[in-house]
């Protein structure tokens, strides 16, 4: 793939690295690049260093805010894929790329749309990393229906899977080092979903996998971006992550089999004082519930396919439930989200087909999450999490079982 | 046989655990706070490790770290009469947290596992 690259400075040598990949960012790009170049200065001051727009050819003018914000002295190079080619994970390809060539030792990725990050976000994704440390994924609070996908499938399932916890694997902020971008441009099973939103849990799967010690970093502060409602359109990122998980689920299927259990992942940066709550995020469970009732009738023959008969009665029950009663048991969600895996992995049928009929669960599952936990606080939210990854981890031996057979 | 060792500042849970242990055919390794517990390890090499968190001398969370800060992969499992401590972010460098109960099925249970966790990954 061709690259654009304007790097007006011609830095050809960086120690430690600041990558932020966008597409259409010009009205946020600026802050997270401005704190970045504080933390670059305030922690990495007796090293090289250099930030990179990793973009896909936005056409609203994000170059332009990257390079026209001020980063004290910090050297900038903007990168683009060719127009018409969009996809995060190709602003990854292109980031690590250009790393190998500048020699980096430590790269800090961030997300364009940050507007809680500070400089020490910087300090502790990279510190680590000149520590033995090869990936750091970032440990922040963040409100209790931000992040489905990762609560509900991606954090419960690498966990159970690898026996790693590491509880934002699709987080968008995190570290590694040169070694680990030589080991992603190295590696094979790279396909089109991670080319777009796939890559952050294919990043993390790959160091979970590939034997590079990592940590978990303390943030401080919480993940603020632009607000997201759970019941709104997912648009490509749901099919994204969970086609790289399926996929990667077979990539390492005799590692994972084994695997029983799990472990907590070492922390970086504890001790940072008083936690700091994120603002609150709407759901409009009225949605979440007609996009679960109006999926589960029109697959529900797919669906008899799919799962054991017992599965199917105890959805075809809880799809008679009113909205405010809807609540989707922890061990069955673990049940489903297992028989889908198994299915894909079969390839009972189109893999895409696969993915589309497991949307209207997943609303369900996040109507059930809201219901479950509306009356707690973040925390206690947090602690019913922990509690779904043990059942996943207990249920495990039932995929186990039918992934052989 | 796999080698527990219980730190808490209260003698009678102390007692209590290691009974309930052994009997269980874990040896058992006893210490009364959280002070130098690298040397307490080093010296004893524990297969696992039961924390209190609120002792008298030190707090256990803070115990927690200084082991994590040197012994990544060994097994703690946090052990306290008070189920809040969970919520504290620090708490999850742990294998697991058990509200203490005169019901120990649960720790036994957790002893297990976090013996039985297998993760081929180095640190």
């Amino acid at each position: 793939m061709e690259r654009h690259e304007e790097n007006p400075k011609g830095v050809t040598k960086a120690d430690v690295v600041v990558g932020i990949p966008s597409y259409n960012e010009a009205a946020t790009i600026a802050y997270p690049t401005q704190q970045a170049a504080l933390g670059l200065k305030q922690y990495f001051s007796n090293m090289t260093s250099a930030i990179i727009n990793c973009d896909n050819n936005s056409p609203d003018g994000t170059q332009d805010a990257f390079m026209n914000a001020d980063t004290h002295g910090i050297p900038k190079i903007y990168i683009s894929t060719p127009k018409g080619v969009r996809g995060k994970g190709n602003n990854f390809r292109n980031l690590f790329k250009k790393v190998l060539d500048l020699k980096a030792k430590a790269i800090v990725v961030v997300d364009a749309d940050l507007k809680s990050i500070t400089p020490r976000w910087i300090k502790n994704l990279g510190e680590p990393l000149f520590s033995d440390f090869h990936y750091v994924a970032p440990l922040y609070v963040r409100h209790k229906y931000d992040g489905t996908i990762t609560n509900n499938i991606a954090y419960p399932l690498s966990r159970c899977l690898y026996g790693r916890r590491v509880r934002q694997p699709i987080g968008g902020d995190f570290g590694f080092s040169g070694t680990m971008a030589e080991v992603y441009m190295k590696n094979n099973p790279w396909n089109e979903n991670v080319s777009e939103f796939g890559i952050d849990i294919w990043m993390t799967t790959l160091a979970m996998n590939e034997g590079i010690p990592m940590c978990q970093a303390f943030m401080g502060r919480p993940k603020i971006h632009k607000p997201k409602d759970p019941g709104a359109d997912l648009g490509p990122m749901f099919r994204e992550v969970v086609n790289t998980i399926f996929d990667l689920m077979a990539a390492y299927s005799d590692k994972w089999m084994s695997i029983k259990w799990s472990k907590p992942t070492a922390i970086f940066g504890f001790g940072l004082g008083e936690i700091e709550m994120p603002p609150p995020v709407e759901v409009n469970k009225e949605g979440l519930y007609k996009r679960f009732q109006d999926g589960f009738k029109s697959n529900s023959e797919i669906y008899s396919t799919i799962f054991s008969m017992e599965t199917s009665q105890k959805l075809g029950e809880i799809a008679t439930l009113d909205m405010e009663h809807l609540e989707i048991p922890s061990p069955l969600w673990a049940k489903v989200l297992f028989d889908f895996a198994v299915s894909y992995h079969r390839k009972d049928m189109d893999i895409h087909k696969i993915i589309e009929v497991l949307i209207p669960l997943y609303y369900g599952m996040t109507l059930s999450f809201v219901n479950k936990t509306e009356g707690m606080s973040i925390q206690q939210a947090e602690e019913f999490i922990e509690d779904l990854c043990s059942v996943f981890e207990q249920t495990k031996p039932y995929l186990v079982d039918r992934w052989k057979t | 046989m796999a080698k527990v060792l219980i730190v808490d500042d209260e003698e009678h849970i102390r007692i209590l655990l290691c009974q309930e242990l052994e009997d269980e055919g874990y040896e058992v390794a006893l210490a009364d706070d959280g002070i130098d517990i690298i040397d307490r390890i080093e010296k004893e090499k524990p297969d696992v490790v039961i924390l209190d968190i609120k002792m008298a001398e030190t707090n256990g969370l803070d115990v927690l770290q200084e082991i994590r800060n040197t012994y990544y992969n060994l097994p703690v499992i946090l052990c306290s009469a008070y189920g809040s401590y969970k919520v504290d972010l620090k708490s999850i460098a742990a294998d697991a947290y058990v509200v203490k109960s005169s019901d120990l099925t649960e720790l036994k249970n957790r002893i297990a596992q976090a013996l039985e966790a297998t993760v081929p990954v180095k640190e």
